[in-house]
């Protein structure tokens, strides 16, 4: 009786007989490294949302929403193509999240602390069309009058007052002597912000002016 | 022949001889080819022509990803988690439950009743009769990590490895499958 083959020498049959091959090593070296060149691209983009998010919140200039919504997106393909990579499996979940949370608000707060965050805001309006529109300044809260808030643009300086032209292009005359913060250039053209008091429908008295794409802060305290 | 000249060299040789010469593969398959065969047989259920597809399409999936077998584990994790893989996914393809068959396994037995006030004369005594049925009625996951660690004797690095799991998380699992294990069994006596 002829003996039964065992699962070994059938599977040695098969690979003979189909002339099956190893995968080369390059094919799977090129898989981890496109991989890790994702995990990398899109640490990176979650790393600058995280910034903007820090530079919208603390700055009080942008509405943070948008970037939001880009560092949670990328936070999602970030861990989903970690967890495609070979060791992943030895991270609990949550040393993972919590691993890559901090990172984004570490290099993230550098980014803003350096002044990148502003500058890659500034740079992606210039180049990027409808940016402003997703990341709208917030205009609204230092178009406030009535709580001491307004801006806009110098459009005159006299001798004990100059005037502005806020945002929605209503001109007011500024009075007081108010101590100018941050790189404000008190000339024609400049942006500015305004902390103070009402005195009448045109007239504000100022007590601080900031520049408007400026840094400053304790604005959160004074807006919230 | 060629088995004996593959004696003198490790599993981590064989894989790295086998790149040019499937024999040395041969080599491998017949170390793992029983322990494997018993390991998706005790945890699958399946008729003995089902179990050997499994192992087989194991075998030629290891060996077409031999350039990426991940050499820093164990070989026979890496060839455990394959199988496992290909278990599950034919259980899956084909509607099947994880069915394991359990033995009265001295290990197994002393681990169920350990912190328990559940005596082991009465786990042997009742093994057949309904103490398989309560391991049974466990989550699929603990049912996996029990036989990985009394019936293949793994260790929890061991384990971690083959599913795919922090070490922590199979400490946990094993926890866990004594508590559910005592629920089901304290709620299946009353009846």
């Amino acid at each position: 009786m002829k003996k039964k083959k065992s699962i070994s020498e059938l599977t040695l049959k098969t690979i003979t007989n189909k002339q099956i091959k190893p995968i080369p090593k390059w094919e799977f070296l090129a898989k981890n490294w496109t991989l890790w060149a994702g995990i990398l691209a899109s640490l990176i983009v979650l790393i600058i949302g995280l910034g903007l998010v820090i530079f919208g919140v603390i700055d009080n200039i942008i509405s943070p929403y948008f970037w939001l919504i880009v560092a949670v997106i990328f936070f999602g393909v970030s861990y989903v193509l970690f967890q495609k990579t070979k060791r992943a499996y030895i991270f609990a979940k949550w040393q993972v999240v919590v691993t890559m949370v901090l990172l984004g608000l570490i290099i993230g707060g550098i980014l803003f602390k350096s002044g990148l965050a502003r500058r890659i805001d500034k740079s992606m309006e210039t180049n990027i069309p409808r940016y402003r529109q997703m990341a709208p300044m917030k205009i609204a809260t230092w178009t406030n009058p009535e709580a001491g808030y307004l801006s806009g643009e110098i459009v005159e300086i006299n001798e004990n007052n100059f005037e502005i032209k806020d945002f929605a292009g209503k001109a007011w005359t500024i009075v007081g002597k108010p101590l100018v913060k941050g790189r404000v250039q008190m000339q024609v053209g400049e942006e500015i912000k305004i902390v103070g008091s009402q005195e009448d429908e045109n007239t504000f008295e100022a007590t601080e002016v900031r520049p408007w794409t400026g840094r400053g802060q304790n604005m959160m305290k004074e807006n919230y | 022949m060629i088995e004996e000249k593959c004696q003198k060299f490790d599993d981590n040789e064989l894989v790295a001889l086998s790149l040019d010469d499937s024999q040395y593969f041969y080599c491998l398959m017949k170390r793992y080819e029983e322990k494997l065969t018993n390991y998706v047989k005790r945890f699958t259920y399946l008729p003995d022509e089902d179990i050997a597809d499994i192992v087989q399409e194991s075998f030629i999936r290891a060996y077409q990803h031999l350039n990426d077998c991940d050499c820093k584990l164990k070989f026979s994790s890496w060839m455990y988690r394959i199988v496992h893989n290909q278990a599950i996914n034919f259980m899956k393809k084909n509607k099947k439950a994880v069915k394991i068959d359990w033995e009265n396994d001295d290990e197994f037995v002393d681990w169920l009743v350990a912190d328990t006030d559940i005596e082991k004369e009465t786990i042997i005594k009742h093994f057949n009769e309904y103490v398989k049925t309560v391991i049974e009625k466990l989550k699929p996951i603990y049912k996996e990590v029990l036989v990985l660690k009394f019936f293949e004797d793994k260790d929890y690095q061991e384990i971690s490895d083959i599913l795919q799991k922090p070490m922590g998380t199979v400490a946990t699992l094993v926890s866990r499958a004594k508590i559910q294990f005592k629920q089901i069994y304290e709620k299946e006596k009353k009846y």
